[in-house]
């Protein structure tokens, strides 16, 4: 495992993966650490911060992960595989409720379990509140891509290729999901300079 | 290649995802035009606010659920491959001492195989049927007064016979005559039947998608509901809903059918366009003209005069089902039954944008859905809450 953390991004990502194939628990134990919580929050955040259904979704990607990891081959990035099975496990789970349960109802949003060094870096606790409710309100897939682009810090093409949709359409989407954010929360516009 | 304005590549501008030459016009233009650069800066309020997004830190105790079904799931496959070792005895052996005890052992262990195979056959996941009539079936057999249908196993009912099953327990189904029907599996996460031909009434009380009927042409999606399902000896069915709605699938092909709505299903086409059963017969057999039988243009006509404010449904699914002036001759109508919601264009649907499609519908079904149902939505929601 040492020699593993040594070794540069790429090639530990390669060598875990490899282990994983061949079945080394340690490998996927490894494996689970290292994306856990960005496959958590994504799940949280599309689900208005339902920590139980985000852990719920979050067991279910990396079991199909540990399922399926004998099929990677390699072709596709395994972070674009990755976010694809949390994203349609995200959208699937939201397909079966959506016809019965309020989806992303802001005033029902669970206050989620932040990281407590991030929680330094947060601008204020008022405006991360306002963006939670507010990100918990807009439509599934304009979520999606909002959630891919500033938890997994993912580029408009590595979206595009989880999404399975144009760059375009990616750039549509977060414009459509940044002015809606601006629409709702612009008036905490002065507590954000206030807090930089 | 930026035409007048701008506004659509902010996003892009401001995350550094533009070209070098796209990114200079973007700025050029923001220099000459006070509209675009007013909606960059709410753009930029966007992202800045998106960024104030926490992560969060997943539970300690995921990783324990994830090991345990991992050692449940190795147990299984342990198990399968048991099972599937069972050994056979050589018919050739002569008889000798040493080779007879050789035998001897194999038998023994043959049978405790065999009986420990036999025991966890039993223990497999299983319905219980009760007869209602007749003298049904299950693997060709017929049983009692009750009987246990286990999974992959055949229930046929004759012309006078009728069961009911109690599907794990998330809800019924009744067997009608002339039916044959099996479990295809049953878990936690799903329970799927095979229709091969006849009739069931399902009544499921479960959160939707729990609960799959595969027929010849269409999987039938329970979404919350009570439906009757028939498939004739060509593989055709027919949905019939009474409550709820149920997701009629084939590959990409999706019909949602609301309470007091129906659908037909033919092999090789997948499930039809749904109408209400209340629909004119003018519409209905429009429909099954365009859907089954090449009706085309002339069909698609006569479905979009006759339609009433309730067959949005039916106008709904056929968008999708329909192509350039036709596809604006649904939207013209669908508009002018039901003007389309704040963000939803004409443009946008008629290249089938999903997101305005669906935004649409989901304004759409508080005209398919009827007092009673809502009434049940509410008592669901309570139930599963």
């Amino acid at each position: 495992m040492e020699h593993c953390a040594a070794m540069g991004e790429r090639q530990t990502h390669e060598a875990v993966i490899e282990a994983c194939q061949r079945g080394e628990r340690d490998a996927f134990r490894l494996l689970f650490e290292n994306y856990k919580d960005k496959v958590f929050s994504v799940a949280l955040y599309f689900f208005g911060g339902d920590e139980a259904t985000a852990g719920d979704i979050t067991q279910q990607v990396f079991l199909k992960l540990f399922n399926c990891i004998g099929q990677f081959q390699g072709d596709a990035e395994f972070t674009t595989w990755l976010y694809r099975l949390t994203t349609n496990a995200c959208v699937d789970e939201a397909r079966k409720r959506r016809r019965w349960l309020p989806f992303g109802d802001a005033t029902e949003m669970k206050e989620p379990v932040v990281k407590k060094s991030q929680e330094q870096a947060l601008a204020s606790r008022e405006v991360a509140d306002s963006v939670k409710r507010a990100v918990g309100t807009l439509r599934p897939k304009l979520r999606v891509v909002l959630l891919l682009k500033y938890f997994e810090e993912l580029s408009y093409e590595e979206i595009a290729a989880v999404v399975g949709c144009s760059k375009g359409t990616v750039a549509s989407r977060l414009n459509r999901g940044h002015k809606i954010l601006a629409g709702k929360l612009g008036h905490l516009r002065g507590s954000l300079v206030r807090t930089e | 290649m930026f035409g007048n304005h701008v506004n659509k590549y902010f996003s892009a501008y401001a995350h550094g995802e533009l070209t070098a030459v796209e990114s200079e016009r973007v700025a050029a233009h923001l220099e000459t035009c006070a509209r675009c650069r007013e909606e960059f800066e709410e753009v930029k309020l966007g992202i800045r606010l998106a960024e104030c997004l926490p992560s969060a830190s997943a539970p300690d105790s995921l990783w324990e659920g994830i090991e345990s079904s991992l050692a449940r799931q190795g147990a299984e496959e342990k198990r399968r491959r048991r099972a599937a070792s069972f050994p056979r005895v050589s018919s050739r052996l002569s008889f000798n001492w040493p080779r007879a005890a050789t035998a001897g052992a194999f038998a023994c262990f043959a049978l405790l195989a065999l009986g420990g195979w036999l025991y966890y056959r039993s223990t497999r996941p299983a319905w219980e049927v009760e007869r209602l009539a007749g003298a049904p079936s299950i693997d060709a057999r017929s049983f009692g007064e009750t009987g246990r249908l286990g999974v992959g196993k055949w229930l046929e009912t004759d012309e006078q016979s009728r069961v009911q099953i109690d599907v794990a327990n998330i809800g019924q189904v009744e067997v009608a005559p002339n039916t044959r029907v099996r479990i295809v599996e049953t878990g936690l996460t799903e329970h799927r039947m095979e229709l091969a031909r006849g009739t069931l009434h399902a009544r499921i009380w479960a959160p939707p998608r729990l609960f799959f009927v595969d027929t010849p042409s269409a999987v039938a999606a329970d979404l919350g509901c009570a439906y009757t399902l028939e498939v004739d000896d060509a593989g055709r069915s027919l949905l019939r809903v009474t409550s709820g709605f149920v997701a009629l699938e084939r590959g990409a092909r999706e019909s949602i059918v609301p309470a007091g709505a129906a659908c037909l299903t033919q092999p090789g086409v997948g499930p039809g366009t749904p109408f209400f059963e209340d629909a004119s017969e003018e519409l209905a057999g429009a429909l099954t003209r365009f859907d089954f039988e090449g009706g085309g243009p002339e069909a698609l006509r006569v479905v979009i005069e006759s339609a009433r404010p309730r067959d949005t449904l039916t106008l709904w699914h056929l968008l999708a089902r329909s192509e350039g002036e036709w596809r604006e001759r649904i939207y013209e109508r669908l508009a002018a039954l039901d003007a389309p919601p704040e963000g939803v264009t004409r443009e946008g649907i008629l290249r089938l944008d999903s997101a305005m499609l669906e935004t649409w519908k989901d304004r759409l079904e508080d005209q398919w859905v009827n007092e009673d149902l809502r009434s049940v939505r509410k008592a669901w929601r309570k139930l599963w809450k």
